[in-house]
């Protein structure tokens, strides 16, 4: 391992780092070069963000349109009450 | 021209509300991860509760509705953890004592190169999230996150907290969060590497 190119393991942190800080330049720099070149890396760096897409996603899953459940007017009612009673608590 | 859209604010000061405009949502929302009717609606009851307790916090950084439901999404991922503690198998608890130690020691080489290369998840890898089997792994996944990693990392993805935010909450240097939340990382790609199989192959 040279000094001055990044190993898949020190990529792999990099770009973890690089979904919650600014990296330095020079890591920044070396970091894509290394993704550049290693198809294994870019994998990593794909699942990464689709665990993000996933996990920020507010969509609801294909396919259950149909079945589109709803909140029955009981538990509506029920949640409602619950509500009132917590901010009549708050309110004492 | 039109009239104007009620602003956050007002929505928040009629918390009754929330129920008809965002319960059937939330509810389908849980029900499409917890797979329970019963205890969707116990979790998105605990969300509106949650949300009533913390509304004074609630800065309308996010749409009101955007914020509902990352509590709901916590509450999914506490009751899928709470799930899987209760009928803990050998196997859940060796993964994660492989991940309180260093994952990244286990994936790579000595010399730094990957000791089993990632696999492509999709053609199209943005869109896979969108397939029903790979949200239930990844929520399963999460659940089985050791927890001081799940905090940290729920925090970042889900709150979208910043790194300074999530070090004053959690009480760790910023070096501390990156490594933790690499951790997070590498253990769920791991979990889900292992789990989920891929559509296409």
């Amino acid at each position: 391992m040279s000094h001055w190119m990044f190993s898949c393991k020190e990529v792999s942190r990099k770009v973890s780092e690089s979904m919650d800080r600014q990296l330095p330049a020079h890591q920044r720099m070396l970091m894509n070069l290394h993704l550049m070149m290693c198809k294994y890396c870019r994998r990593f760096k794909d699942q990464l963000l689709i665990m993000h897409r996933a996990l920020n996603s507010e969509d609801l899953p294909p396919g259950d349109a149909d079945a589109c459940p709803h909140l029955s007017g009981q538990a509506c009612e029920r949640m409602k009450q619950a509500l009132k009673d917590e901010l009549a608590k708050g309110n004492k | 021209m039109g009239k104007k859209q009620p602003g956050a604010e007002h929505r928040l000061n009629s918390p009754e509300s929330w129920v008809d405009q965002y319960g059937d949502f939330l509810y389908h929302f849980a029900v499409s991860r917890v797979k329970d009717p019963s205890l969707a609606e116990d979790l998105v009851q605990e969300t509106f509760l949650a949300a009533l307790g913390a509304r004074k916090n609630f800065q309308g950084r996010s749409a009101v509705r955007t914020w509902l439901i990352a509590i709901l999404k916590h509450k999914i991922v506490d009751s899928i953890r709470k799930r899987v503690r209760e009928s803990t198998s050998d196997r859940v608890e060796s993964i994660a004592d492989a991940a309180a130690g260093d994952s990244a020691d286990v994936e790579f080489t000595g010399k730094g190169g990957w000791r089993i290369r990632p696999a492509r998840w999709a053609a199209n890898p943005l869109e896979t999230y969108r397939q029903k089997e790979f949200m239930d792994v990844l929520y399963r996944c999460l659940g089985q996150l050791p927890q001081r990693l799940a905090k940290a990392f729920l925090l970042r993805e889900i709150d979208g907290l910043s790194t300074e935010e999530i070090c004053k909450e959690l009480n760790i240097s910023a070096t501390n969060s990156w490594v933790m939340l690499y951790r997070a990382r590498m253990w769920l790609r791991q979990c889900l590497e292992k789990r989920w199989v891929k559509p296409e192959e």
